[in-house]
């Protein structure tokens, strides 16, 4: 990692790529819903709403220039779920993506699991580079010859020829969760993974499709009664056995699966008390948790509500070590988000490869970094007039006051139809993906 | 603000009409928001005041942004209605934001109207209310106070109660008459949740109302109509006689509709 990242004097971001249709007409199926780098960073996957998934692949650095990344093409393009209908109950089980998890590389192929409302699949993605020629009984194109015409015979030999990604679906893991699937996350132990819907949250084996545990269920017996669900879930990044998930009330339980098949009792419970002076309606609303992340070394996590983004030590319950303001000039906005929906916006954070800067996304297409060493934070925006190839990008700010500097934006100029919801952080370097509605900007620390 | 109200193109918005809480912050009312939750006393309604207004309006401005949320959160339940669906998080986070608002206004001892003091046409609380209440405001209606504004907000429950409450009315300035949709679906349920309905529908035949969908939390008093039939029991997939979800909900909520309809005939007559 070169240096501290974020706002620090160190790192300037440029823009490097800008993928997606440059069109103001969004079409409703490229409205991206997902973004994650594979475990190297030379892979990099999208979801969106139309059930495509698209991987990108960073091209290797050229010797020509060696002051530039690798830039990031289309690898991979597949349709990983369709749209079906729940006769039943007279629903349709929408074909978006909610989350790619990559599995570590073991061989050739890369898998992912990708997964939907309803289902989890696992894809595996692989390269085919050679091809055999030379049967006996059949044309180069397929057909069959005449075998009278056979003369001679030969051995078929692989010779190369344009290099064709294919994507095939391994397994597929249904009929499981009743609730909408929110997460999806590998163990450390790569033969199990959890996924969590609304209510509860289901461990399956990777090689096994059929059946999965039920380890932690919320559903009360009446339903009357239910005041909170299950927001996010994560695995331990080390401790196979640890995982954590987050609720609509603004709670972590952090659960261990040696303490009891059904993890209902958690291990610990993390709740910050409410600050009483900012109670309102919306503090329950406000409070929900939209996504939580451990930390690559395991010893914190970090989890995003509609306004802040906090940094939890495991260790300590009571309450984060580090709370980040991500766009308080809402806060006074609460009641205008609230009736136009924009308060149950679920954003999404990462941590960087050393653990050392959080992201996260919010409204005007502005994306905001806390770098937590030097307690500097800084706000950038994801636009297509900022997209010269490596121009680097300025800080924003959002005035609150009655003045408007020059190049502030006002609260009330805020676009809030233009979301960054997905980013993601490449876990080697400084470059990073941030999804607009239905575009992905790829930046890069300027390198000098 | 540049809230833009039609979010259709990501496939959850609706189009809105004209909030009136856009009207409340261009005239630069203490933003709502930053109320606290106010108890009795008027002291706290010192600090959070960002425009810098004098604490008095903080109190009904609170009772304003009230009214406007639980109105709000019953428009959002009743998308179900328009075959909309509605995420299980958000409904939860919908119906606790209602049961905060219905906990405070009971608190508030706004929500106990008894026939009686509907009758004797003064409420403590709605002149204390109406003392600052100005014609272009959304009108203030506590199911209590709101008895005094039924007249031209939304049609009383009984035929009796207009004359008291025209008695009550003469000294204060009526409020005006801004009927919303949602405002009426919230005084016919703060009503009816309150009131003993065999109170009121005497006279009225009211087996078209009493189907198996109202659940019996209705009668009981608590402010549930929704709350039932909006988490059907997914586990379940069979289930005697049912409809989805969303037929259930629809069908409480149309027989709401069909009371106001049916209210504002009785009234008229």
């Amino acid at each position: 990692m070169a240096g501290p990242g974020g706002g620090s004097n160190d790192v300037q971001w440029c823009f490097s790529q800008v993928k997606g249709s440059i069109d103001d007409d969004v079409a409703e199926a490229d409205i991206i819903s997902t973004v994650e780098f594979n475990h190297s960073g030379e892979l990099l996957a999208t979801g969106d709403k139309g059930g495509r998934v698209v991987i990108f692949q960073q091209e290797p650095e050229s010797k020509n220039q060696p002051q530039c990344r690798g830039e990031y093409n289309v690898y991979s393009t597949f349709q990983s779920h369709e749209p079906e209908f729940d006769y039943l109950k007279s629903l349709e089980i929408e074909e978006k993506i909610n989350k790619i998890r990559w599995l570590p590389q073991k061989n050739a192929a890369q898998f992912l699991l990708s997964t939907n409302d309803k289902t989890i699949k696992l894809w595996k993605i692989s390269e085919r580079d050679k091809r055999p020629e030379g049967y006996n009984l059949k044309e180069e194109d397929g057909r069959y010859r005449d075998p009278n015409s056979v003369t001679a015979l030969r051995v078929p030999v692989f010779r190369p020829m344009d290099l064709m990604v294919e994507a095939s679906p391994r397994r597929v893991f249904a009929n499981a969760h009743t609730y909408h699937i929110n997460s999806i996350s590998v163990n450390s132990d790569y033969e199990t993974y959890l996924s969590a819907d609304d209510l509860r949250i289901n461990l399956w084996h990777l090689e096994i499709t059929d059946r999965s545990f039920n380890i932690v269920d919320i559903k009360p017996a009446n339903m009357e009664e239910l005041t909170e669900v299950i927001t996010a879930a994560e695995f331990h990044p080390n401790q196979c056995n640890t995982f954590v998930y987050s609720s609509s009330k603004g709670t972590i339980r952090m659960c261990d699966m040696r303490a009891s098949a059904l993890c209902d009792k958690h291990a610990k419970l993390f709740e910050e008390p409410e600050d009483p002076n900012n109670r309102s309606f919306f503090s329950e609303i406000i409070s929900s948790i939209s996504d939580v992340k451990f930390s690559h070394s395991g010893r914190y996590m970090m989890t995003r509500d509609y306004l802040s983004v906090k940094i939890w030590d495991l260790n300590m319950e009571t309450r984060p070590v580090e709370t980040y303001q991500v766009h308080e000039y809402l806060r006074s906005k609460l009641c205008s988000l609230y009736e136009n929906d924009c308060i149950f916006d679920k954003f999404e954070c990462c941590w960087n490869g050393n653990d050392s800067v959080v992201m996260t996304g919010s409204y005007n297409n502005f994306f905001r970094m806390f770098d937590r060493g030097y307690r500097q934070d800084v706000t950038l925006e994801a636009s297509r007039e900022n997209s010269k190839p490596r121009s680097v990008l300025k800080p924003r700010k959002v005035s609150t006051g009655g003045k408007r500097k020059k190049d502030e934006i006002s609260v009330d100029s805020l676009d809030f139809n233009k979301k960054i919801l997905h980013t993601a952080w490449h876990p080697l370097d400084n470059i990073i993906a941030v999804a607009t509605t239905n575009n992905l900007y790829i930046f890069q620390e300027k390198l000098n | 603000m540049t809230l833009s109200k039609d979010t259709s193109m990501l496939g959850r918005g609706v189009k809105r009409k004209w909030s009136c809480l856009e009207e409340l912050e261009a005239e630069g009312l203490p933003d709502a928001a930053e109320e606290k939750q106010q108890s009795a006393s008027d002291e706290s309604a010192e600090s959070g005041d960002e425009a810098g207004l004098l604490p008095p309006r903080s109190d009904m401005s609170h009772l304003q942004q009230r009214q406007l949320v639980l109105g709000l959160c019953l428009e959002k339940l009743q998308r179900y209605q328009a075959g909309m669906e509605l995420s299980l998080r958000r409904s939860v986070l919908l119906i606790n934001t209602l049961r905060q608002i219905q906990e405070e206004m009971r608190s508030d001892g706004v929500g106990t109207c008894t026939s009686d003091v509907l009758l004797n046409g003064v409420h403590p609380d709605s002149c204390l209310l109406r003392d600052d209440f100005r014609e272009e405001d959304m009108p203030v209606t506590c199911p209590g106070c709101a008895e005094g504004d039924a007249e031209s907000l939304s049609p009383p429950l009984s035929p009796e109660f207009p004359s008291p409450e025209a008695a009550g009315d003469q000294q204060k300035p009526p409020p005006a008459a801004t009927v919303s949709t949602f405002s009426d679906a919230v005084n016919a349920m703060g009503y009816l949740s309150d009131l003993a309905l065999d109170d009121i529908f005497e006279d009225i035949d009211t087996s078209m109302y009493e189907t198996s969908d109202l659940p019996s939390a209705w009668s009981a008093g608590s402010l549930w109509p929704v709350s039932v039939s909006l988490w059907p029991d997914e586990d379940v997939k069979m289930r005697p006689g049912s409809h989805s979800s969303a037929g259930s909900l629809q069908s409480c909520l149309t027989d709401l509709n069909e009371l106001d309809h049916i209210m504002e005939i009785l009234v008229k007559s």
